[in-house]
């Protein structure tokens, strides 16, 4: 359950992000839509308590992000798009289990937890090996593993499958829709309107920093008719011109 | 503070780095084996020549009137005579050693109590050369003593008279002062602070910029780990691998102490008391975390390891100046200001107590003040490791 109040940043010259409120209950996937430059990746940062707000917060199942930081990101995870950053020199368990670690697992939960993810990727056979010399594939597994090892039940996204073929793109929305099943609180960013459509059961459009639309796909569709991804580019583009 | 995620955090750096080959030998197989290898085949190549021209001696000698002096050179041990017409060809060639050059009159000079001048050609730019001119050169100072001593016999003069004064010396020092001692305490603190800088910086480098660099950073910010129990696990990893590489290079330069003397001014064994010892430890264990912490807190605000390695150098270069600055200073004489310089306090004390003087004011002077540094280095760390603009600087 994600609880988003006003929340705001302003870097030196910029309002990257510009009161924005929204909510995501658990079992639901929500898309955060925008141009690069829009403030997605701001966004999920002050949400993984990267970064501080410079106005606003928001409550993650209830914590605080201002005064519980600590407490908040035990309960997300998060998935980067873009370098996976694995440690090349330890081996796949040694990179989960550090992870797991930090989130401050005892070893035995841990444990289980890996030959869980392990059976579920289909990492047995590299899961001891050393993470350098693996298939962009194969890391992506491993980050997926690493990033949902603690049970978070939060989970954000931040253009995850940038830069992924096609096989690995399908590992990770694979992997969103059973963060799903699993009634986890999804935020899932992108550019692109067609993945969002297809994963996600309502969208935020964020643009310059200010959110221009949230709804469910099925109200989008209702109220602009035709094609999504002329929508989102009618309503970026309008809002240029202003 | 959350001590096991500190220790996660350290255990996980420690492996890592040990896994990277690149750290094991330059980190510290490099640092161990530089000195013993060098000095090893220079005291080696130095003891050779020395050996070769004392053992065979070959010179070649010119003279025409048969002298005496010719006659006490070849009464010598270890000399070869070889028959030259060219005294500087020969030599020039190697052929020959020295050659010397006596003149007709020689006896009959000596004689009647007059100075000759005797020729000797060598060649400076060789060292058997050289070192065969001294040979000759200490064969003539012999030779004109007991001319010296003749003539006065013949005067009815006492030989005491050419040497009115004689000087005994007596040594104030607490131990047997040796030339090595001397060195080692010049040298000592100077390679231990440049160590202890050095020596954590690879690892600072991986750890912060290493990081960013290979996009690790950010997820490990997500984790619930405390930005400062990452920074504390950090910290701790690189001071042991800086202390780790200090231990690697001295021990080098302890071996080759131990192996090449001559080449450190003859006996160089010193055994320190185990306080001299604790108080070393100490001392290079501050520098390590003073510079760990302050080599971290670059790290992390740079954007790549180029940029890392770039930054880093002016702050090793302010360290070492600092050492250097008191490399020739007199331990004797040590003016306050420097007890309160910082490593130039740390370098100060350590000369001290090599010295063998343990005077307590400066060292817990220079203790509180190395607290102070650490302090002030980790709370710069942690500073640079909170600030967002660091963090994600772009
Ligand atoms: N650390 C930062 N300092 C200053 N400006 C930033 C920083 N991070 C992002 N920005 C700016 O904030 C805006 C939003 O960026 P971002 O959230 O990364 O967008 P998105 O992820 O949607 O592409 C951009 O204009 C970007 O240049
Ligand atoms: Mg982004």
């Amino acid at each position: 359950m994600i609880e988003i109040k006003n929340l705001s940043k302003e870097f030196k010259n910029i309002k990257a992000v510009d009161d924005i409120s929204f909510k995501v209950s658990n079992g639901e996937i929500v898309g955060l839509l925008g141009e690069n430059g829009a403030g997605k990746t701001t966004t999920l940062r002050m949400i993984a308590t990267m970064l501080k707000p410079t106005g606003g917060t928001a409550a993650i199942n209830g914590f605080d992000l201002v005064k519980e930081p600590d407490m908040v990101r035990s309960q997300i995870g998060i998935l980067f798009g873009g370098e996976v950053g694995l440690y090349d020199r330890l081996t796949a368990r040694e990179n989960i289990k550090y992870f797991a670690d930090l989130n401050n697992m005892d070893d035995k939960e841990a444990d289980k937890n890996i030959k869980e993810l392990t059976e579920l990727l289909g990492m047995e056979e590299f899961i001891d090996r050393r993470v350098g010399k693996f298939s962009r594939g194969m890391k992506q597994k491993v980050a997926i593993a690493r990033s949902i090892v603690h049970k978070p039940s939060v989970m954000l996204f931040d253009e995850p499958t940038i830069g992924l073929d096609v096989t690995s793109s399908v590992i990770v929305q694979d992997f969103i829709l059973s963060c799903k099943k699993n009634n986890r609180a999804i935020i899932f960013s992108s550019h692109s309107m067609q993945e969002v459509e297809k994963l996600c059961d309502r969208i935020v459009i964020i643009h310059k920093g200010k959110i221009i639309e949230d709804s469910t796909i099925e109200d989008l569709k209702e109220k602009y008719s035709g094609n999504l991804e002329e929508v989102f580019v009618r309503l970026v583009g309008g809002k240029d011109e202003l | 503070m959350n001590f096991k995620i500190m220790s996660v955090v350290f255990k996980k750096e420690i492996k890592d780095m040990f896994r990277d080959k690149k750290t094991i030998i330059l980190g510290i197989l490099i640092p161990l084996l530089i000195f013993p290898v060098m000095y090893g085949f220079m005291g080696k190549s130095m003891e050779d020549s020395q050996e070769k021209v004392q053992k065979n001696l070959k010179i070649a000698i010119k003279d025409e009137g048969n002298s005496s002096f010719n006659e006490y050179i070849k009464s010598q041990e270890n000399i070869t005579i070889i028959k030259s017409q060219d005294l500087k060809k020969d030599v020039q060639d190697g052929k020959i050693y020295a050659g010397i050059e006596i003149p007709k009159d020689f006896d009959d000079s000596i004689k009647n109590d007059k100075q000759v001048e005797l020729k000797i050609v060598y060649d400076d730019a060789s060292q058997n050369s050289s070192m065969a001119m001294d040979i000759i050169k200490s064969m003539a100072d012999t030779y004109s003593k007991g001319v010296v001593k003749e003539r006065l016999i013949k005067m009815g003069v006492d030989e005491s008279i050419l040497t009115p004064m004689v000087i005994k010396e007596d040594i104030v020092a607490k131990e047997k002062t040796n030339v090595g001692r001397m060195i080692l305490s010049m040298m000592l603190p100077l390679f231990l602070i440049i160590y202890s800088i050095s020596s954590p910086m690879a690892a600072a480098t991986d750890l912060g910029a290493g990081e960013k660099e290979r996009g690790t950073l950010e997820p490990l910010l997500t984790t619930k780990a405390s930005r400062m129990n990452l920074l504390f696990g950090k910290f701790f990893a690189i001071t042991l691998m800086g202390l780790i590489g200090t231990i690697a290079s001295i021990t080098g330069l302890l071996i080759s102490f131990k192996t090449s003397p001559s080449l450190f001014g003859g006996d160089a064994s010193v055994v320190f008391p185990a306080k001299t010892l604790i108080i070393i430890a100490a001392l290079t264990i501050f520098v390590t975390m003073i510079f760990g912490a302050l080599e971290l807190s670059v790290s992390i605000y740079a954007r790549s390891f180029k940029e890392a390695q770039t930054y880093l150098s002016p702050l090793s270069i302010v360290g070492m100046a600092a050492a250097f600055s008191t490399y020739m200073i007199d331990v004797k004489d040590i003016s306050p200001v420097y007890l309160n310089i910082p490593i130039v306090n740390i370098s100060v004390v350590l000369k001290e107590i090599i010295n063998g003087i343990y005077n307590p004011m400066h060292i817990i002077l220079t203790f509180v003040w190395s607290g102070v540094y650490i302090t002030i280095s980790i709370l710069f760390a942690r500073y640079m490791f909170s600030k967002e603009e660091v963090i994600f600087r772009t």
